[in-house]
C-alpha cells in the first residue's frame, strides 16, 4: 500500500503556489518522512517531488478573489482552485493526504492518518492562532445551513465510497450556483471548504453522521489579516490582528504545531528569507 | 393526544399527527381526548375518542392546559405515550416503546434542533436553570398505569389548579411566570416528589423530539422571527420531511400553527388513501 501527500499548485500573477508547494514538500519530507507529488500547470524541474502531474485544467472556470496582506494591503487575483475533486483520480498513492500549499508542516502528527480505520478524514474544527477568536464562518457554511469542514487537509483511501464522494464534489463544483442557493451562502467564489462540507452532509443522508472521521491533532490557522513574519525549523512567528483594532497586532510564536497560513504574501516572504 | 379548540383548530392538528402516526407506525393504537367534534372524514384515524372528564377546567383559557392532568385518568390504555398535537411522527418508533417499558413514567429531557444538535435552551428556559428545575419536556412523555404515575398526575392536578402558589414556592418566593405551562408544572411535580432519577434519562438520545422554537436553533441572528421564515419545508411524496438542508427523523414538533396547511393535510391524505 503506497502512501504520500498530494499538492495542487497553479500560479497567478502575484502568488507563486509552486514555490509554496516546494517549500511544503521539503517540510513534509523532514517532519513526516513522506513523498509528495504535485498537480500543476507549471513546468517544474525539481527533485523535491515524487511525481509531477501536469494538468491543463488548473485555470478552468477560475474566479477572482481578494487576497489580503494584513489590514492595509490586498490584491484581487485569479483563484485557480477548481480541481481538488480530481485528487481521487490523479493521486499516485493508495492512501493520500491532500494539503493546501499554504499549510505549514512542523510535526509528524498527520502520519497517524494511515492507521485510522476511517477511509476519509477531515478537520471540522480549527483553532485560530490568536486562540480566543470564534469565527462563525468556520462553524457553519451559513447561519441556517450545514456544518463547516475544512478542505485544507484531506486524508483518503481509494475506496468506492470515496470515489462517490469525490464525484459528488465534482458535481457540486459544476452546479455551484444551485448549491449556493440551496445551502444559503452568499459568496459566489467557489470554495473547496463549502463543496466538501455539502458533500459530507449529503453522504451522511442530509443529517449529521459519521461518514467522515476527524484528522489527528489540532488545525491551527492564521487568516490573511494576520501576518507571518518568520519561520525557523518548527517555530513560526505570526502577527495576529487585534480584533476590531485596525493595524494593531499581537505577536504569537507557534512551535511544533502545523499551521494554515492564509496570508500568501507573508508566507512567500518568509519562504524567501 | 388531548385537543381543545380555542381560536385555533387543535383537533385538525391532532388529525394531522394521527395521519403521521398511521404513515409510520401502523400497529399503534391512537386515542384523542377532546370535547370537540372530530370531522367524520378523520374519525377513523383514532381508535378511541374520549371526552374530557369532569367538565372543562380550561373554558376561560386561550392556551387550554388546565385539563392536561386528566390524561392519565381518561386514557383507556395501560401504557401510553403522550404527544402534543403539533407534532409529526416521521419514522417507526416502536423501539422507543421497548425502552420506555423500563419506566413507570418518563419525560424526555433532551431535545434537538432541526440540525440534530442538542438544545441548550438559555432563552425559553431561564427559570428552569435559575430555580434548578428538572429539564423536562412534556411534549413527549410516557406512563404506565402505576402508583408512581398516579401520584405524579395527582400532584400535576394540584399544581395546575394552584399554579401561582406552587410556582412561587419553586421560585424561592419569586413569581417567575405569567402563565402556567405543562413543562414547568411537570418539573415542579418532579421536584416535589424527588423522582428525576426515576422519570428521565439524559444519557440516551431517544425518546426525544426535534423542537422548532426559533430561538433555540443555534442561529446567530437575534430578532423576532418564525422559523418558517428562515428555512424551507420540503415534504416529499413518501412523507419524508426536510427542513432547510436537513432530513428529519423521529418526532418533529413544529410549534408554529400555520405550519399546518391544506397542502400538508392533502399530502398525508393522499399517502394514506383518505
Amino acid at each position: 500500500m503506497t502512501k504520500g501527500v498530494l499538492l495542487f499548485a497553479s500560479n497567478n500573477k502575484s502568488v507563486d503556489y509552486v514555490k509554496q508547494a516546494t517549500f511544503l514538500a521539503k517540510r513534509i519530507r523532514k517532519y513526516m518522512d513522506l513523498p509528495t507529488s504535485i498537480v500543476t500547470d507549471t513546468d517544474i524541474e525539481s527533485d523535491v517531488f515524487d511525481y509531477v502531474i501536469h494538468s491543463n485544467d488548473m485555470t478552468k472556470n477560475s474566479t477572482n478573489k481578494r487576497y489580503a496582506d494584513g489590514d492595509f494591503s490586498d490584491k484581487t487575483l485569479k483563484f485557480n482552485n477548481k480541481n481538488r475533486a480530481s485528487a481521487y483520480e490523479l493521486t499516485p498513492y493508495d492512501s493520500t493526504i491532500v494539503m493546501d500549499t499554504d499549510y505549514i508542516i512542523s510535526n509528524d502528527l498527520l502520519n497517524n492518518c494511515f492507521v485510522q480505520q476511517k477511509d476519509l478524514l477531515l478537520y471540522k474544527d480549527a483553532t485560530h492562532v490568536g486562540m480566543h477568536r470564534i469565527v462563525p464562518e468556520f462553524e457553519k457554511i451559513s447561519d441556517t445551513s450545514v456544518d463547516f469542514y475544512w478542505a485544507t487537509v484531506i486524508f483518503f483511501r481509494k475506496t468506492d465510497e470515496n470515489k462517490m464522494f469525490f464525484d459528488l464534489i465534482k458535481h457540486i463544483e459544476e452546479n455551484y450556483i444551485h448549491y449556493r442557493n440551496m445551502y444559503q451562502f452568499k459568496t459566489s467564489v467557489y470554495r473547496n471548504d463549502f463543496a466538501f462540507s455539502i458533500a459530507v452532509h449529503i453522504m451522511n443522508g442530509y443529517q449529521t453522521g459519521n461518514f467522515v472521521g476527524s484528522l489527528p491533532g489540532t488545525k491551527f490557522y492564521a487568516t490573511d489579516r494576520d501576518v507571518a513574519v518568520d519561520i525557523k525549523d518548527d517555530e513560526i512567528k505570526i502577527l495576529v490582528q487585534k480584533n476590531k483594532r485596525l493595524g494593531e497586532y499581537t505577536a504569537v510564536n507557534l512551535k511544533g504545531s502545523n499551521c494554515h497560513v492564509m496570508n500568501k504574501f507573508s508566507l512567500e516572504r518568509i519562504i524567501d528569507q | 393526544m388531548l385537543a381543545q379548540n380555542s381560536d385555533f383548530d387543535y383537533v385538525r392538528q391532532a388529525c394531522l399527527a394521527a395521519m403521521s402516526i398511521h404513515a409510520t407506525n401502523k400497529d399503534v393504537s391512537i386515542c384523542l381526548i377532546t370535547d370537540e367534534s372530530v370531522p367524520t372524514k378523520y374519525k377513523h384515524l383514532f381508535d378511541h375518542i374520549v371526552e374530557i372528564p369532569w367538565g372543562d377546567h380550561a373554558k376561560d383559557e386561550d392556551w387550554k392546559i388546565s385539563n392536561r392532568w386528566k390524561i392519565y385518568h381518561a386514557i383507556p390504555y395501560n401504557e401510553t405515550a403522550v404527544i402534543d398535537t403539533d407534532m409529526l411522527i416521521l419514522e417507526d418508533i416502536s423501539s422507543w416503546f421497548d425502552f420506555l417499558r423500563n419506566y413507570d413514567l418518563f419525560y424526555t429531557s433532551n431535545v434537538y434542533t432541526y440540525r440534530g444538535e442538542l438544545v441548550d435552551d438559555n432563552y425559553y428556559r431561564k427559570a428552569f436553570k435559575k430555580y434548578n428545575l428538572p429539564n423536562l419536556y412534556s411534549g413527549l412523555h410516557w406512563f404506565k398505569k402505576s402508583d408512581l404515575a398516579h401520584e405524579f398526575y395527582t400532584w400535576l392536578e394540584m399544581i395546575t389548579n394552584n399554579w401561582e402558589q406552587f410556582y412561587k414556592s419553586a421560585g424561592s418566593g419569586k413569581k417567575f411566570a405569567l402563565h402556567p405551562s405543562m413543562d414547568v408544572s411537570a418539573a415542579v411535580a418532579c421536584k416535589i416528589m424527588d423522582i428525576e432519577h426515576l422519570i428521565t434519562n439524559n444519557k440516551v438520545k431517544n425518546p426525544t423530539f426535534t423542537h422548532m422554537k426559533p430561538k433555540i436553533q443555534g442561529w446567530d441572528v437575534n430578532f423576532a422571527y418564525r422559523w418558517q421564515d428562515r428555512v424551507g419545508v420540503y415534504l416529499d411524496s413518501d412523507m419524508r420531511l426536510k427542513i432547510g438542508n436537513h432530513q428529519q427523523s423521529g418526532i418533529f414538533h413544529y410549534t408554529e400553527k400555520d405550519f399546518l396547511n391544506i397542502n400538508l393535510m392533502k399530502k398525508y391524505e393522499k399517502y394514506l388513501g383518505i
